[in-house]
């Protein structure tokens, strides 16, 4: 897979359900019947992966939020990001993906 | 073909029990030979519509014996959407021991046996006169499988009284029922109705016939307001039509043969059949059988009348 | 952070997780033992409110949908409603009987629903006794037919049965059929009576020996996947961590403090907007036509009871001992069995005393195998 980068668009995958509970996330990928859950910035990524703002959004929104050093939000993102691909839970929109 | 697949849109989804949402909390009691009958769950405007069709035979308060029906909501979305221009008006059944299921147009039903006779209607109607209609046609096929387990019959016929005594008059679509209850009226008998009568047969008594608010052209109004008239029958008649007017005696087993195919909904009824070939081979042991043979003179009632009774 | 740890924070402060809806009582089977209490009256749910109380649990962070009855899918907008459920990201479930789920409908209900989880019962491994259940000759048949459909199609499915005195003969034949198929059977050792405490269903409760024979084999069947190290069934849905209470409509596991998550992580509801502290338990909360579903679970009288219910529940049955948890206890059941929350029913009871008996033959067998393990 591509490495993620700011400009990459992510959304979270059709089989997948979540629900913030006290700023975690409780998540559940359906296909695999599989139950995650995700702490603070996890469950923010994950939340915010609408399929229509780059990841470079994300860091802004969430750097409002949480008053963190900007580089390290990045790298803690981008991480994530790349952490909940691999998990199966968001995947990339490229250009000819139906909205 | 499965049942139902002409009119539901999902026939798999048909009532498997006397169970859903009502339509209201209104109740209306029919009193309707075999009842009387309990009609439960009701819309406002359903209750107003059944009692403007079913008007004198509306009851108010307890009565003893009901059979009880619940109406519950179905959804336009229930039922397949169909052309109706040209077609004659039926009703998809499905028979078994314990049950008879019908489907129709806006139209799901249940006659149970669990082990009293009880029915459930889902229509999508919610008041008016096709809500009316589609009641009327479901009380039909109830009232026939009521009259049956009473022992009697309802059946396609023309019944006419002279106040002492009664016909019954059989025929299949076209054989003149209606004409010649037109006939006899015309000569101041009384039609009982020209469609649908009922038979009953009580232990060791006449046959009797009995006046159903289902009438084709005429009756229907005419037992409404006296209560039902229960006259003894006095013969079976299978109409002709003809240039004279003459009586020919028919064996019972002539008359037993008519009176199946006379016999609307139950005949197809395997389940049934033997309850129903008792009811009517009493019936056509316990009174005379002839041909009609009619002509428009109106000469049918003076014969008629002379039938001993 | 573990799930565990997050959802007893979660319960604490009674954040609802689970609701159960029961969107009609119409159904298309006759089981004989059905626990719908069908002289039930009121106002329908409108389709409006339906979209409204979706949106409300949205809201308040609910995850868990279930779609139940009679059977949901013969309520006219199930599909509507069901889209709308999968469209504000619930994981929904499905309690049906499977009647009708084939052709058009499961393809609909897969496309437009996407539902987590179709959960359908099975009442016998023959079509006789299955079918003297449902009372709808045939349909044995068709559910076997439906089940294979659906699995091809892709549809997650799960078989629930509950053991009584017509199927208790049949439980390995049970098993056979849905290992077949590659789909998990949970089979209840219970009968309860009807929602408005009509005991005529208690007439096919199951025989002293038919459960222990059930609690035999669940407890072989267990031991051979341990044994295997095997997977689960290919299609099945992987064991769910720490439940505490059996009965798993994908309700959380339960708060620490009390019993179980009836008013407090969960809820039912019923054709008419009544709202429950759980399917089971049928003490209205609250009436959906009356007020929003955040203001019942923020302000009920009768919410607020039954939670400090569960926490009593609890100690009671702490103070039972160390078998209390094998009563399966459940407030609700005891309530339409005894008139109280609290009384040990006559179920709970055998069902404790045959579990113990299995369990002392189990460390019989296991003593005489392997060392013992703490």
């Amino acid at each position: 897979m591509t490495a993620i980068a700011l400009t990459t668009v992510l959304r979270r995958r059709s089989d997948v359900r979540y629900r913030l509970i006290e700023g975690e996330a409780v998540v559940l990928r359906q296909s695999a019947a599989e139950v995650l859950v995700l702490n603070g910035v996890g469950a923010a990524v994950l939340d915010l992966a609408d399929g229509e703002r780059p990841v470079a959004e994300w860091i802004e929104a969430l750097a409002r939020e949480y008053d963190a050093d900007a580089e390290t939000l990045a790298r803690d993102v981008l991480a994530f990001a790349g952490e909940l691909r691999e998990a199966g839970l968001l995947e990339e929109i490229v250009a000819e993906d139906p909205p | 073909m499965t049942f139902g697949d002409g009119f539901l849109r999902f026939p798999d989804l048909f009532p498997g029990r006397r169970g859903g949402e009502p339509w209201g909390d209104r109740t209306l009691v029919l009193d309707v030979a075999g009842g009387p009958y309990r009609v439960t769950g009701l819309s406002a405007a359903q209750e107003e519509a059944a009692r403007h069709k079913f008007g004198g035979l509306c009851r108010e308060g307890e009565m003893a014996a009901e059979v009880a029906v619940q109406v519950f909501r179905a959804a336009p979305t229930d039922f397949l959407d169909r052309d109706v221009r040209g077609w004659e008006y039926t009703l998809d059944r499905d028979y078994s021991p314990g049950s008879v299921l019908l489907a129709g147009l806006r139209l799901m039903a249940r006659i149970d046996w669990t082990p009293a006779l009880a029915g459930g209607l889902w229509t999508s109607w919610s008041g008016g006169e096709e809500w009316a209609s589609v009641f009327e046609n479901y009380l039909r096929v109830l009232v026939a499988y009521r009259l049956l387990e009473e022992g009697g019959a309802m059946l396609h016929s023309a019944g006419v009284t002279d106040g002492t005594s009664a016909w019954l008059l059989l025929g299949p679509s076209g054989a003149g029922k209606t004409t010649s209850s037109r006939l006899c009226l015309a000569r101041g008998g009384t039609v009982l109705s020209d469609d649908l009568n009922a038979v009953r047969l009580e232990n060791g008594a006449r046959p009797r016939l009995t006046w159903l608010p289902f009438a084709g052209d005429l009756g229907g109004q005419a037992g409404a307001q006296a209560g039902y008239p229960l006259a003894p029958l006095a013969a079976v008649l299978r109409l002709k039509q003809g240039t004279e007017n003459r009586l020919r005696p028919l064996s019972p087993a002539t008359a037993l043969a008519g009176l199946v195919a006379a016999a609307p909904f139950v005949n197809h009824d395997p389940w049934r059949r033997e309850l129903l070939l008792s009811a009517l081979e009493r019936l056509a042991r316990s009174v005379p059988a002839y041909e009609l043979v009619f002509s428009l003179d109106g000469g049918l009632w003076d014969i008629l009348k002379t039938i001993p009774s | 952070m573990s799930l565990s740890r997050l959802v007893a924070t979660a319960w604490r402060q009674n954040l609802l997780f689970s609701v159960l809806v029961e969107l009609t009582y119409r159904c298309n089977l006759d089981c004989f033992f059905c626990y719908n209490d069908l002289g039930l009256r009121g106002e329908p749910m409108s389709r409006e409110q339906y979209f409204r109380l979706f949106a409300d649990l949205r809201e308040m962070e609910v995850m868990n949908l279930t779609l139940s009855g009679g059977e949901p899918l013969a309520h006219p907008d199930f599909l509507a409603l069901g889209a709308r459920a999968r469209e504000l990201g619930f994981v929904v479930r499905i309690k049906s009987n499977g009647h009708a789920l084939r052709g058009e409908l499961a393809r609909r209900v897969r496309d437009e629903v996407d539902p987590f989880l179709i959960e359908v019962s099975l009442h016998g491994a023959t079509a006789a006794t299955h079918d003297r259940q449902t009372r709808v000759p045939g349909s044995f048949d068709r559910l076997l037919a439906n089940l294979a459909e659906m699995r091809e199609l892709g549809l997650r499915v799960k078989v629930n049965s509950t053991l009584t005195a017509w199927n208790e003969t049949e439980i390995e034949g049970m098993f056979a059929i849905t290992d077949s198929l590659g789909l998990p059977l949970q089979v209840d050792p219970e009968v309860t009576p009807r929602d408005d405490g009509d005991r005529e269903p208690l007439q096919v409760a199951p025989s002293r020996e038919g459960a222990l024979r059930l609690f035999r084999l669940q407890f072989e069947r267990g031991r051979a996947a341990e044994a295997l190290a095997a997977p689960d069934p290919p299609g099945s849905i992987p064991r769910q961590p720490e439940v505490a209470r059996g009965g798993d409509d994908g309700t959380m596991p339960a708060p620490l403090h009390k019993h179980c998550g009836a008013g407090s992580s969960g809820i039912a509801v019923d054709p008419y907007g009544n709202v429950y502290p759980c399917v089971q338990w049928r003490r209205p909360v609250g009436n959906l036509h009356r007020q929003g579903i955040g203001e019942i679970w923020r302000s009920s009288k009768g919410l607020e009871e039954v939670r400090d219910l569960t926490v009593r529940v609890k100690e009671t049955i702490d103070a039972q001992g160390e078998g209390g948890y094998l009563l399966n206890f459940c407030p609700g059941t005891a309530a339409v069995h005894t008139g109280s929350p609290f009384e040990i029913y006559g179920a709970a009871a055998q069902r404790r005393e045959l579990l113990e008996q299995v369990i002392g033959e189990e460390a019989g067998a296991k003593r005489r195998l392997l060392p013992v393990i703490d």
